[in-house]
């Protein structure tokens, strides 16, 4: 059974940053980059099920970036993936999520993996469309916003539970082929540590063009994407307020504030 | 020949040869059991991995004898107990040299070259230091029987903190009757020694050599006249000798036989471990060479000779029981019982004929002889238990290096973890930006060097905690202003600087503690400094003893001395003497680290303070329960902390009117210990920086830093 994994690298912003001089993203040097949170989850969910079984499993990682990803990539080799896989071209410079879905698609059809696993979300750009995007392009079946999965090396489908609102919770079986996004929680993702890390640097990452995956320049960056950003700015906002009311107005409305805040944080 | 030229040691007189050869096999028997049971230990310690010692071979056992010879090791902190063990020690020894002397005069010198010195006064001299030796063994024996039977030690108490009633390793009982059975056999030993004395004396009373020479043997013969006076004859005492002389041979033999096997052998393992004792064992953890598979130990035979020597030469005397922050409050981690679960497990697995398979070798895990995870955990780092083992055994590295493995495995908390992973991304740990690692400056009247741009004669580390902290970025604050106002020549390395990684290392995230260094000492080779200061404890430690091995060697002191130094050459003065009652909290890694005990405490006699040191002090400093990583991880809800439990100790003080730190991390632990002890406003608890800046008004408000 092969699981391919994808996973992004992200990035967060530091301290004081400033944006581009085009207006339409953050000066690089501002950025810390790092593995995309959800996909820690996804790739643990994968190598989990590779651990449980009895048959070989082979866990591949694949992310579209510049070599800037390898970092990441090694990481999730320390993690237990088998193999990474990089896909680069300057040409995919500029892609939105439809066109990363593009080349995805395109890898796992060279691959021929049993199921692809994505993150619900990436922290960065938090369109939530790449995973189910690429399930478009292969025309299987997907999920999104997977919580619980079964899934058994071997066996042509999966389990899986969705939370909804109200505290519902919906368990679908899904045919294999199929591509889930995984959320948060669903496992405890492990700790690479920096010697595994070292380590994995003697497994190898796989770099393939454009022209391995058969796809050409027009299918990616601003040429293969629906979207284009416009800008990005910071709004002009008043930083300080006056909480008015009671002790305990005061509180709960601080409470409310602070809970806003750590929301708007994760 | 004159009478006393004649008298000699009454051997095997009266014995039949058939008596004597019977001794004799039973003597080889009994050296040969001795003999297969010290070969089972060493190959034991030999199936441990290799170790290659630095130093000299004289030197390590020049200071092994030192130790043993003076006791130094065992008076500390429990004088009675070491002049206890002293008789017993002296005793023991005159008492065997003293059979020694009889075997190699009796079995080599007599028959091989006709030599005999064992007679005459030599004899009567030896007699009497042996009467007098017998009675410093018994008078030493009896103190331990009061000790181990009525005094109700909490230290040897073998109830474990981690485990519960019920569990078959709770308390050992097994340990309890081995330590009553080894003082009985050696009572048992001396007394009849006596008594068989006695009755030869009696015996033999007719022979004027004999009884004439008697007071040569004050006990014996003080007994003897006892057995004479209730009307013991010739006879009887011959025959009661006789019985009384294979009792006390075979007991003594039964005894040797037995060494290797109890108890007994720590007169060879803790001399041993002595021998090999790293005075740097805490301070300076071993590397993981690159070639090792794993990181740390998950199998027993991952120790080297040496951890597993340190095993056997515990005597369980609970000294690193009592001295241990973790149990103190509570925590499921006797320092003790971790070296004594590892020894029943290497006990278990390394003395039969063949080592079993790996699986049967994992020290980690719940069952007897196993270390649990929480134990583990529950570890900070301090070198309480190292510092005060008599017998040198180094608790730390062993620590760390099982926790290296559950590193390797992920299993820690969660948010060990997130720090782990912060510290990676941002070299702090507190996940600020790199860039702000010198924004604590931004608010100083002068500007601070750069040392990656220019010369410094100062280079100082600054440290995570001193760095980003907030109350403790004030602190760095004043000491950069008091630097400046000393005219010292100093610089930071801004974002250059990482976390020194110390608390990483001890964590046991040997690969995160690689690239921490070698980022330091990369920066610190980058800049142009003359020596570095830092008012981090644990920055201090690392970068002294550790970065040595990563190629960085630094003249490094911590501000304490450097201080000191100013305030000698005038750069500072006392203008203000401040007037305070102050107790001074050594920190783990200033004090019993690195032994900078002095520095402080001449400070505060400085600028005027009324120092009252608490009970646990210098070397036995109490852990405020942040190191190894420990302040990363938040404690048990409702349990003590070590903070707490200091807290409480300082509060006991009538009048105390300041806490005195020096150290960011107890700044931070004990701000917060004070709080919730409840001794808010009875005393406050200030860094010695902020005492120098009261002593030493500033020479205006407005220079100094809001």
């Amino acid at each position: 059974m092969k699981i391919l994994v994808a996973v992004k690298q992200v990035a967060a912003l530091d301290e004081d940053f400033s944006i581009r001089d085009d207006g339409r993203g953050v000066d690089p040097d501002f950025l810390i980059r790092d593995l995309n949170e959800w996909d820690d989850f996804s790739l643990e969910e994968a190598v989990k099920i590779k651990e449980a079984a009895t048959e070989p499993v082979e866990v591949v990682v694949v992310s579209v970036g510049s070599d800037e990803v390898d970092e990441s990539l090694r990481k999730c080799l320390a993690k237990g993936a088998d193999r990474a896989i990089r896909v680069w071209d300057s040409a995919i410079e500029g892609s939105d999520s439809i066109a990363v879905a593009r080349v995805l698609a395109a890898t796992v059809q060279r691959e021929a993996p049993d199921m692809l696993f994505a993150g619900v979300q990436s922290s960065d750009q938090s369109f939530a469309s790449t995973g189910i995007a690429t399930a478009g392009f292969l025309g299987w079946p997907h999920a999104a916003v997977v919580s619980n999965l079964t899934l058994a090396a071997g066996t042509k489908s999966a389990v899986f539970r969705r939370e909804l609102e109200g505290g519902l919770l919906h368990e679908v079986e899904i045919q294999c082929p199929a591509v889930l996004t995984i959320q948060l929680g669903i496992n405890t993702p492990r700790y690479a540590s920096l010697r595994s890390i070292k380590q994995a640097s003697a497994k190898p990452i796989e770099v393939l063009s454009l022209a391995d995956i058969a796809l050409g320049a027009a299918d990616v960056g601003e040429a293969g994407s629906l979207s284009r950003v416009r800008r990005m700015y910071v709004p002009d906002m008043g930083r300080a307020q006056l909480i008015e009311g009671s002790a305990a107005q005061q509180a709960a409305r601080l409470a409310e504030i602070i809970r806003e805040f750590k929301g708007a944080a994760a | 020949m004159s009478r006393t030229d004649a008298v000699t040691r009454i051997l095997f007189e009266a014995f039949t040869a058939a008596e004597v050869r019977l001794f004799y096999l039973l003597g080889y028997a009994a050296i040969a059991v001795f003999l297969y049971g010290a070969y089972v230990q060493i190959r034991k310690y030999r199936r441990g991995a290799a170790l290659k010692l630095e130093g000299s071979i004289p030197a390590r056992l020049g200071a092994m004898f030192s130790s043993v010879l003076s006791h130094r090791t065992i008076d500390r902190r429990d004088p009675a107990a070491g002049g206890a063990h002293r008789l017993i020690f002296y005793g023991f020894l005159l008492l065997f040299a003293g059979t020694a002397t009889i075997t190699l005069e009796y079995d080599i010198l007599e028959p091989l070259f006709g030599i005999r010195f064992w007679h005459g006064e030599f004899y009567l001299v030896f007699s009497l230091v042996l009467d007098v030796a017998g009675v410093a063994l018994i008078a030493g024996l009896m103190f331990m029987m009061y000790r181990r039977g009525w005094m109700h030690l909490p230290k040897l108490d073998y109830a474990r903190p981690d485990r519960v009633p019920g569990d078959p390793d709770f308390n050992r009982p097994q340990y309890r009757r081995e330590d009553w059975a080894f003082l009985w056999i050696l009572v048992i030993i001396a007394c009849t020694g006596y008594v068989l004395e006695a009755a030869r004396l009696v015996w033999l009373h007719a022979r004027a050599d004999i009884w004439d020479t008697r007071w040569w043997s004050p006990v014996g013969a003080l007994l003897a006249q006892g057995m004479r006076a209730m009307g013991l004859g010739a006879d009887g005492a011959g025959l009661l000798r006789h019985g009384l002389w294979w009792f006390h041979g075979l007991i003594a033999l039964v005894l040797i036989a037995l060494i290797p096997y109890t108890k007994v052998k720590h007169i060879f393992t803790a001399a041993a471990s002595l021998m090999v004792r790293d005075p740097l064992a805490a301070q300076r953890l071993p590397r993981v060479p690159e070639s090792q598979e794993q990181a740390g130990a998950a199998k027993i035979t991952d120790f080297n000779w040496k951890q597993l020597l340190n095993l056997d030469a515990c005597t369980k005397c609970g000294r690193c029981h009592e001295a241990c922050p973790a149990r103190a409050v509570g925590a499921p981690l006797s320092p003790r019982d971790v070296i004594l679960s590892l020894r029943e497990f290497a006990h278990a697995t390394l003395e039969s004929g063949a080592i079993p398979a790996a699986a049967e070798l994992d020290i980690h895990g719940k069952a007897p002889g196993q270390v649990a995870m929480e134990t583990l955990w529950s570890c900070r780092t301090c070198m309480a238990c190292v510092e005060i083992c008599p017998v040198a055994v180094e608790h730390v590295p062993i620590i760390v290096q099982m926790r290296r493995k559950l590193v390797e495995e992920g299993a820690m908390d969660p948010l060990l973890t997130k720090t782990l992973q912060t510290i990676h991304k941002t070299g702090n740990s507190f996940g600020e930006s790199k860039r702000k690692r010198g924004a604590w400056s931004k608010g100083l009247p002068f500007p601070v060097k750069d040392a990656r741009k220019e010369p410094v004669d100062v280079l100082w580390f600054v440290g995570d905690y001193a760095s980003f902290e907030p109350r403790n970025q004030k602190v760095s604050q004043v000491f950069a202003s008091l630097l400046q106002e000393a005219g010292v020549d100093f610089g930071i390395l801004y974002d250059g600087e990482s976390n020194a990684g110390n608390d990483v290392r001890r964590v046991g995230e040997e690969g995160l503690y690689e690239v921490l260094a070698t980022a330091n000492v990369n920066a610190l080779s980058g800049a142009n400094f003359k020596s570095v200061v830092t008012t981090d404890p644990h920055s201090f430690n690392t970068i002294r003893n550790e970065y040595p091995d990563f190629g960085g060697k630094y003249e490094i002191e911590h501000y304490t001395t450097l201080a000191k130094r100013l305030f000698a050459e005038g750069r500072l003065k006392v203008t203000n003497p401040l007037k305070y009652r102050v107790t001074f909290h050594d920190p783990c890694h200033l004090g019993r680290f690195n032994k900078g005990y002095d520095a402080p405490r001449e400070l505060l006699a400085l600028l005027g303070c009324e120092l009252i040191e608490m009970g646990r002090c210098k070397a036995n400093s109490f852990c405020c329960g942040a190191g190894g990583g420990r302040i990363w991880v938040p404690d048990p809800v409702g349990a003590e902390k070590p903070a707490q439990n200091r807290m409480k100790e300082a509060a006991a003080i009538a009048g105390l009117e300041v806490y005195v730190v020096s150290c960011p991390k107890d700044l931070t632990m004990f701000e917060d210990a004070l709080k919730t002890t409840g001794n808010e406003g009875k005393f406050v608890v200030k860094e010695l920086i902020e005492l120098i800046r009261e002593a030493i008004p500033a020479r205006s408000t407005e220079e100094l830093p809001a």
